[in-house]
């Protein structure tokens, strides 16, 4: 029994010596925006300081904070709407269909998650600024969907292939349109399902920032942008960065600590 | 209409979309793209755009600043996923008994996941830098690095970056082996203890054989990713000092959008989506094999 104990200890000591590893640095950040200026510059550095929101002051008066965020929100909220209109249906029509097409449809929608951003940016920029949509949200939707709905697609195929079809069929038989059957029976089954599409399209427009640099102007560019062009800028310190970073970075980590569950399911069934 | 007809109608309407969709915003760019990579094609001088053949990609093999990002890119794809994978089995393995401890360490150790690549390349940064840095500072008046810091020195840029993109990614690989770990069937590993085995021998004969699918998944999964790095290296280091960190997508980014030498800019990413296709593709066909050995044939 005593080396099996050990072994425990063994284990969680690594486990906090691992979680120490992968906390650590993003504290850091998180607490440099409370840290005024002198106790991030100083030499040497410091761990010990007097907390101060000025660093918050500092970014409301550097940026537009409300514009930049709105982008952000409109990107985010543009991005989930129509990748999960378009990928949680077809997500149920491949898994229903009995096509020897629709596994080959799948793959290939998966495949697409391997592209490089780079790849379809230079390509897109250029259809885009044909079309006069350049500098708008609008695009960075457009291009982000495509990649979130063709994932979208695949992680509900994996949802809905899952779930048993005879609570369908049974709806089906008492007169239920084919519709309805996929609206009001097979949809409110995989919530779940839902939820985690919702957090990795959100996650993934919230956090981009290639397709936002080059796609969109200054009053239509988001947080993450912002975020890049304020380093190095005259005036913009780590605390002032740690303080957008409370806009950009940490509500998303909240949302996915909180609804961690659906996250980690959604992953390990998305990979499969 | 037969019951049958109007359902494939009706699921045919329901996927039609997003492949259209896929395929116009998708597709179609990446066809373009390849037309483009044939190419002299800049847009500072449209105007002297002509035929090019393969010219962008014999450049890309000649040119010593391509090569070197073709390079640098392999070296950092197969450095990362090489730690990832060591690092997250050790962690999927600490974290395999389901108990309160291990649920809320699953939960706070996949935060590096959830942050945005571009602030994680920005507190590296941060912590590395040798005038103000948290760690920096001390590494460099210790005389343990470069007195400019990591990022800035010629032959520690790489490897430090390779170490951002295992602090960032190692919780994925391990949440991906954990569920692999928890698939195991428990009572051919009960049985293994009943017959003697020790921890080691019952890793060695049952679980990696039979986790092999999990740990190709692994591997498929961050290769592509790390191929493709772009957003921490950007903002970490831009691909310098110099050359040495510049990676296939950093060159094209620059390429394309800083010079608008799209013709090149585009066959730099048409090869990288090959290479990764090809990697993707050898990956799979293991998978396959794995997956019909673990399942007896």
């Amino acid at each position: 029994m005593t080396t099996r104990h050990w072994l425990q200890t063994g284990r969680r000591a690594f486990l906090l010596i691992m979680l120490a590893f992968f906390l650590a640095p993003f504290l850091w950040l998180a607490t440099t925006a409370y840290k005024p200026s002198s106790a991030i510059f100083s030499i040497p550095p410091t761990f010990a300081f007097s907390p101060t929101l000025d660093q918050f002051r500092t970014i409301f008066r550097l940026f537009d904070v409300w514009s930049l965020l709105r982008s952000s929100v409109l990107i985010a909220t543009g991005s989930v709407i129509l990748s999960l209109a378009l990928g949680v249906p077809a997500g149920y029509a491949l898994a229903r269909s009995k096509s020897r097409y629709a596994m080959g449809i799948a793959y290939f929608l998966m495949a697409i998650r391997m592209i490089p951003s780079v790849a379809a940016l230079i390509p897109f920029y250029l259809m885009m600024r044909d079309i006069g949509l350049l500098g708008s949200w609008m695009s960075v939707v457009l291009i982000n969907s495509m990649l979130n709905s063709a994932f979208v697609t695949w992680l509900m195929f994996s949802y809905f292939r899952g779930l048993p079809p005879e609570l369908e069929e049974a709806a089906l038989t008492d007169g239920c349109t084919q519709f309805g059957a996929f609206f009001k029976v097979a949809l409110p089954a995989v919530m779940a399902g839902i939820i985690a599409c919702v957090l990795f399209c959100l996650m993934f427009s919230w956090n981009d920032f290639l397709y936002p640099m080059f796609l969109t102007r200054l009053e239509s560019k988001p947080l993450s942008v912002a975020l890049l062009s304020a380093y190095g800028t005259k005036d913009i310190t780590w605390g002032t960065l740690g303080a957008l970073a409370h806009f950009s970075t940490i509500p998303i980590v909240i949302v996915i600590l909180f609804l961690n569950r659906y996250f980690v399911q959604g992953l390990t069934k998305g990979i499969h | 209409m037969a019951f049958a007809t109007r359902r494939k109608l009706f699921l045919a309407i329901m996927a039609v979309p997003v492949v259209a969709y896929v395929l116009v915003v998708g597709i179609w760019p990446l066809a373009q793209g390849i037309w483009y990579s044939l190419y002299d094609y800049n847009l500072i001088r449209p105007q002297r755009t002509k035929f090019a053949g393969l010219d962008n990609y014999i450049e890309i093999i000649t040119d010593p600043v391509s090569r070197q990002a073709l390079i640098n890119t392999a070296i950092f794809t197969v450095g990362a996923v090489f730690f990832e994978l060591l690092l997250g089995f050790a962690l999927a393995l600490s974290l395999w008994r389901d108990d309160r401890f291990n649920r809320l360490a699953l939960a706070l150790i996949l935060i590096p996941v959830t942050i945005t690549p571009l602030v994680v390349g920005l507190i590296f940064k941060g912590l590395l830098a040798a005038d103000y840095g948290m760690i920096g500072y001390f590494l460099a008046q210790w005389g343990l690095t470069d007195p400019r810091g990591l990022l800035a020195d010629q032959h520690a840029a790489l490897a430090t970056l390779i170490f951002i993109d295992v602090w960032e990614w190692t919780p994925l690989v391990a949440l991906i082996l954990l569920a692999g770990l928890k698939a195991l069937p428990s009572d051919i590993l009960e049985a293994a203890s009943v017959d003697g085995a020790t921890g080691f021998q019952k890793l060695r004969i049952i679980v990696i054989p039979l986790m092999l699918p999990a740990i190709l998944l692994a591997l498929i999964l961050r290769t592509v990713d790390a191929f493709r790095v772009f957003d921490t290296v950007y903002v970490a280091t831009g691909g310098g000092p110099g050359n040495a960190t510049n990676t296939l997508m950093l060159h094209a980014v620059k390429q394309g959008l800083e010079f608008f030498n799209i013709g090149r800019a585009s066959a730099i990413a048409n090869l990288t989506l090959l290479i990764i296709a090809l990697i993707a593709a050898g990956f799979v066909m293991m998978i396959r094999h794995a997956d019909r050995k673990a399942n007896g044939k």
